[in-house]
């Protein structure tokens, strides 16, 4: 392309093409987030189940924070591998989801430090569920949105369960399915539309 | 009566830039080459003219060891665009 003057027809083709193309493009790796929070909180998760079932010491719950402490900094560690495609208004909206979503989970689990048997299993996988069903509806992604609306509806069993030590277990069970499956989903899509 | 084209939007490149930045958030100067298939130098150039006129902002800064351009549309730019695209209306009758 150069700095050639067009006749208006050409102009809006132009704009037209250029607009279409830029709409077309979708992030390699995207569902990387997705990866990196569902294993770092499934490890997480295991670990805490074993050494409480194991010595029934309830200090081990502060192991808990290991899930931010580990995963943002390797999140800022893969945002660092820039990719040279734009950054879209998508991206934005997506990027403004999480933060949200992530600092009301947060919340939730410094609560948990201090009120005895508060539901925080619960409302974390309600949260973040709700952030992947979001995520997918922007996006137009049905498995992130089937895998969200499950996890919040699945989320009930985190309550129900609270008293007992397998609400962990569903806890991670869950993680797996509103992080760690769809976020290999995303990323098998987007490879595949890159080749 | 027919609308003057904005000489600055009114060349191949600078229109083609233009209209990406307009529905993105930002874009890397690589990606803008990829997708005009411009010279380095050339795009350089008209990228400069864009944000003289101020309807584009560019911050340059460093990916790792790299550098790194980034251009964004300002609110200057998305009115002297849709100003454009109201003239090129007129002169096709639409």
């Amino acid at each position: 392309m150069e700095d050639k003057q067009l006749n208006e027809k050409e102009s809006l083709e132009l704009i037209t093409q250029m607009i279409r193309n830029t709409q077309k493009k979708m992030e390699k790796g995207s569902g990387i987030p997705f990866l990196i929070w569902g294993y770092v909180t499934i490890a997480v998760s295991l670990t805490v189940w074993y050494l409480l079932g194991k010595t029934g010491n309830q200090n081990w719950n502060f192991l808990w924070f290991a899930i931010p402490v580990i995963g943002f900094p390797v999140m800022l560690l893969a945002l660092k591998r820039k990719t040279t495609l734009p950054k879209t208004y998508i991206d934005k909206v997506i990027s403004y989801v999480w933060i949200v979503m992530g600092v009301s989970a947060l919340i939730p689990s410094m609560a948990a430090a201090v009120i005895h048997n508060f539901p925080v299993l619960f409302l974390v996988v309600l949260l973040i569920s709700a952030g992947t069903a979001m995520t997918g509806l922007v996006i137009k992604f049905k498995p992130l949105v089937i895998s969200g609306f499950g996890g919040m509806l699945l989320s009930i069993l985190c309550l129900i369960l609270r008293e007992s030590l397998d609400s962990i277990l569903v806890f991670a069970a869950l993680f797996l399915l509103v992080q760690v499956i769809p976020g290999h989903i995303l990323n098998y899509k987007n490879r595949k539309n890159h080749v | 009566m027919f609308k003057e084209l904005d000489p600055l939007l009114h060349s191949e490149l600078r229109l083609a830039v233009m209209s990406i930045l307009l529905s993105v958030d930002e874009a890397d100067f690589v990606y803008l080459k990829e997708q005009t298939k411009a010279t380095s130098g050339n795009l350089s150039v008209q990228i400069d003219k864009l944000n003289e006129a101020g309807y584009i902002e560019v911050e340059r800064g460093f990916a790792g060891k790299r550098t790194r351009t980034v251009c964004k549309i300002t609110p200057v730019g998305v009115k002297a665009f849709e100003d454009y695209v109201e003239s090129l209306k007129s002169y096709l009758k639409l």
